[in-house]
């Protein structure tokens, strides 16, 4: 039934789509003929006849129109619908024809007098829609800067946001719909992996450049598409620095809470995997996003008897098990926890998760005591703007869209390859810091450092906080890891 | 599992036998000239629980089928499946840590009694209007909502409940008014498919509040402090703590069974909710005369009952259900404007489960079901799967069920 409805909105989305805008620019002339019409002619008829395609019509009217405005003889056609007998009308050359759609395609994207720029965010359950508002905040940031400093190519830039619901098949229709209907020259943003995905390959398949923001499964950059980029991290090497974390607090056997999607799944793997190699045991225990009851999963940590908890769920889910975790008396007060990184919104932690004191978390992007004049002003722009504090996901929105403008006025033009070119070349300040794409099609990866490092940011900063006081803000926390960043010492339950 | 085989061959017993009973016990029953409505559901499960050693004398004796013919059965099929996943995974805590069994059990039984007063709701509104509401996950998130903005945002310190108050009367408000102005038109004839017009337009109202109150409140999720702080109590001494333990978050009782005291709280609530509902359906004339028009309209306008007055008390009961377990369990579960969609999908299975429109059914079948989410969660030896099946469990019993009572355990008989 939800389909039905859609395919009811789909069908009345069509029918608001604009009328394809005329082209300004003239095609060669000459080689076609004139053409008195007829009783019972019709455009696409001619257009079969003499074009040997019934779809070539635009071609008669465009070319008939311009004739109009230098001889008032021919007619001028406002309807393709709607010719009259007697009216004189111009049938271009298959030549003609095919210069005037060549036209129309090189203006793909350009079309009129913007830059279309595709964006992905998810903005309904299941995907993390805290996350979605605040990457489309970032991202509106992101636009007003560009075209307040004069656009893209000299044309302002157009954002068109897509919601992908954090779902996979969303993620290729959203895509599809990007690249086929609203024609984008290039594509930013995502939240979720299991999206990032499934987008990334129809990227590929229409050669489609993308820069993927908060998407930190491997396998994203590791298919070593030309198209594909991302400013995000790998979620491999966030494992590697919990693992060093978890070390460095003497733990010795870890539970894991992770969500069963394409970035939960494989990020518990990679954990326990760099654990293992510490000599740590790690149990994983999976649910499904949106889940509400812990109690039963509860129990059975407790049963495991675990020195430390690692919290891999998102978004409300976190809150969920977090909280019901401190009442079943294995909370962050009872043992280490290391809460999942929504924890940085200490409103809402505090909130959510009122038993939450002594929580640790992963902080991805620089920490305030390193930010750039760059890290600042956009977080000073962000606060202003929505009264919130930027996440990582929100600067990794802005950072990519800001990134691919910057890639497509480098290169001077919205081909594809030129882009790619363009991005792989890029040095870029903003906030997350310095980006570069070291590695890509001039510079394959080494072979000790593996396929994911193809067109990834590799210099992300990450550290880990920890809430000492109920209630604190999460900007007068302290950092606790690593070592040479920290300004205070972990408290350990 | 270290044997997994016993329980595999336990459970090819069950169902083999079960699958032999449900279809050769009614041939026998009609053969004889007997009553085939129970033959199906008996005959599979004493064929599952006894195999050919209950069969064959149930065949040849042929006695009346009644409840116990399900029941007894039914008790013994759980004593098998238990017993030989006991024999086949000797370690799993479920076998070997008792107080894990019975906090689990207890646990299941806490939230099954929430997931009952939802579905109760459901089934209040299909038994009376004939509709099934799809948008019953939204009033329980309104539920949920109206105590946070009562109690945390517009009157902050208004106590929680009045604020649950509030709540019921929010949602009871809104599905009064929506059953006046769109599902009244099902009745008076302008509508030519009533069945597929509610569907539509049940499902729509819930779609618009889903997306009104992201729009309003947005995405950021919400959670109300715990209800009441129990003191600390422990029993019978401070170091012995061996009857019971009251501390802010948890009570835990005989040493072994542990319930999260917002949980509890929201349970105890339930309860007393479920208890006056009772009252009100079955002591009172307005409840007289709502059951009284689940059972046959026309009848019940002859001795003067008004019809479409029931329909929308109904509705703005069912919608005030779903809106009071939202309001118990805002200060357990943190709140996010999408929060009735697992919970209306888990409404439909109990309701289902336990026959449309049958109230005790509901509330059984919500107890069934927060049990077996409880044990599968609990149970399933795979840590990294057991939690991620948990919506799984219920549709399996509930497939089950459906397979060889296709009424529901408590449905009416065609």
């Amino acid at each position: 039934m939800k389909k039905k409805l859609l395919n009811l909105f789909l069908i009345a989305a069509m029918l608001l789509v604009a009328v394809p805008v005329v082209a300004a620019a003239p095609p060669p002339q000459g080689g076609g003929q004139d053409y008195v019409v007829v009783a019972d002619d019709w455009l696409s008829k001619l257009a079969d006849k003499f074009l040997g395609d019934v779809l070539a019509y635009p071609a008669i009217t465009y070319y008939t129109n311009q004739k109009n405005a230098e001889d008032p003889s021919y007619a001028k056609i406002t309807n393709s619908d709607l010719i009259e007998v007697g009216w004189k009308i111009y049938i271009p050359s298959p030549e003609e024809a095919q210069a005037y759609f060549d036209a129309q395609v090189a203006k793909v994207g350009a079309t009129g007098d913007t830059i279309k720029i595709g964006a992905l965010a998810p903005f309904s359950a299941p995907g993390a829609v805290v996350g979605g508002t605040q990457m489309k905040a970032a991202f509106e940031i992101a636009v007003d800067e560009i075209n307040a400093a004069g656009g893209v190519l000299g044309k302002p830039v157009e954002l068109i946001i897509v919601d992908t619901e954090g779902l996979p098949e969303r993620g290729t229709a959203a895509m599809e719909r990007l690249i086929n209907q609203d024609k984008v020259v290039a594509v930013v943003g995502e939240y979720h992996s299991a999206v990032g995905l499934t987008a990334k390959e129809v990227a590929h398949a229409n050669h489609i450049p993308v820069v993927f923001a908060e998407t930190w499964n491997d396998k994203i950059t590791a298919s070593k598409y030309p198209e594909v980029f991302r400013v995000a991290p790998l979620s491999s090497e966030v494992a590697a620095l919990d693992a060093n974390f978890i070390q460095s607090l003497g733990a010795k056997k870890v539970v894991i809470m992770t969500e069963n999607t394409g970035y939960g799944i494989p990020a518990a793997e990679s954990t326990t995997e760099r654990l293992a190699e510490r000599g740590i045991e790690a149990v994983t225990f999976s649910a499904d996003i949106g889940t509400q009851d812990f109690s039963g999963i509860i129990e059975r940590i407790k049963a495991e008897n675990p020195d430390l908890i690692l919290v891999l769920l998102t978004g409300e889910t976190s809150y969920n098990f977090q909280q019901q975790a401190a009442e079943a008396g294995i909370g962050p007060q009872d043992l280490p926890m290391i809460c999942n990184q929504v924890a940085d919104n200490s409103e809402a932690f505090w909130s959510n998760v009122p038993d939450g004191n002594l929580c640790f978390y992963r902080k991805i992007g620089l920490a305030p005591a390193l930010y750039t004049p760059e890290t600042q002003a956009f977080v000073d722009k962000f606060f202003a703007k929505t009264g919130e504090t930027p996440q990582s996901y929100a600067m990794e929105a802005y950072d990519s869209l800001k990134i691919m403008a910057q890639a497509i006025n480098e290169a001077g033009s919205t081909d594809a390859d030129a882009i790619i070119a363009a991005l792989e070349n890029i040095s870029y300040d903003g906030a997350l810091g310095h980006i570069t794409f070291p590695y890509g099609i001039n510079n394959p990866p080494p072979e000790d450092m593996g396929d994911k490092w193809w067109h990834q940011f590799p210099d992300f900063a990450a550290t880990f906080i920890q809430y000492q006081e109920p209630g604190q803000n999460s900007a007068d926390a302290p950092v606790v890891f690593p070592e040479n960043l920290k300004t205070a010492d972990p408290i350990l339950p | 599992m270290e044997h997994a085989s016993y329980f595999f061959l336990a459970l090819l017993w069950i169902v083999g036998w079960g699958t032999v009973g449900a279809v050769v016990t009614p041939r026998i029953y009609g053969r004889k000239d007997l009553d085939v409505s129970q033959a199906s559901l008996a005959g599979a499960a004493t064929g599952a629980a006894g195999g050919p050693f209950a069969l064959l004398p149930l065949w040849y004796l042929t006695p009346e089928l009644t409840w116990k013919w399900v029941a007894i059965p039914s008790i013994v099929i759980v004593i098998i499946f238990a017993g030989s996943f006991a024999a086949a995974d000797p370690n799993n805590l479920c076998v070997t840590n008792s107080g894990f069994v019975a906090t689990q059990l207890v646990n299941g039984l806490v939230i099954g009694t929430i997931y009952g007063l939802m579905a109760l709701g459901l089934t209040l509104i299909f038994s009376i209007l004939g509709v099934v509401s799809f948008a019953h996950g939204e009033f329980y998130m309104l539920g949920g909502m109206a105590v946070f903005y009562l109690t945390d945002v517009w009157f902050p310190g208004l106590h929680p409940l009045v604020g649950v108050l509030g709540a019921a009367v929010l949602t009871f408000v809104i599905g009064v008014i929506f059953e006046r102005l769109f599902l009244r038109a099902m009745n008076t004839g302008q509508v030519e498919r009533p069945g597929e017009y509610a569907i539509l337009v049940t499902f729509g109202l819930g779609f618009f509040l889903q997306y009104l109150t992201l729009a309003l409140v947005g995405a950021n999720p919400k959670k109300v402090p715990r209800f009441f702080e129990y003191p600390t109590i422990s029993l019978p001494s401070a170091d012995n703590p061996t009857l019971l333990k009251v501390t802010a978050g948890t009570i835990k009782m005989f040493n072994l069974i542990s319930i999260p005291s917002p949980r509890f709280t929201a349970a105890l609530i339930a309860l007393i909710l479920l208890v006056l509902l009772m009252w009100f359906l079955y002591y009172t004339w307005i409840g007289k005369a709502l059951r009284a028009v689940s059972q046959d309209r026309q009848a019940a306008a002859v001795t003067g009952i008004n019809p479409d007055t029931m329909n929308t008390l109904a509705f703005g009961l069912g919608t005030m259900l779903a809106g009071l377990s939202g309001a118990s369990l805002v200060q357990v579960f943190s709140w996010v404007p999408w929060v009735g969609i697992p919970a209306s999908a888990r409404s439909f299975v109990i309701i289902v489960l336990g026959g449309m429109g049958s109230l005790p059914g509901a509330f059984i079948g919500g107890l069934i079901v927060g049990l077996v989410e409880a044990a599968g969660a609990g149970c399933v030896p795979d840590p990294q799967r057991a939690a991620s099946y948990i919506p799984a469990y219920g549709m399996l019993i509930l497939t089950l069920v459906l397979l060889l009572k296709p009424t529901g355990l408590f449905g009416r008989e065609l």
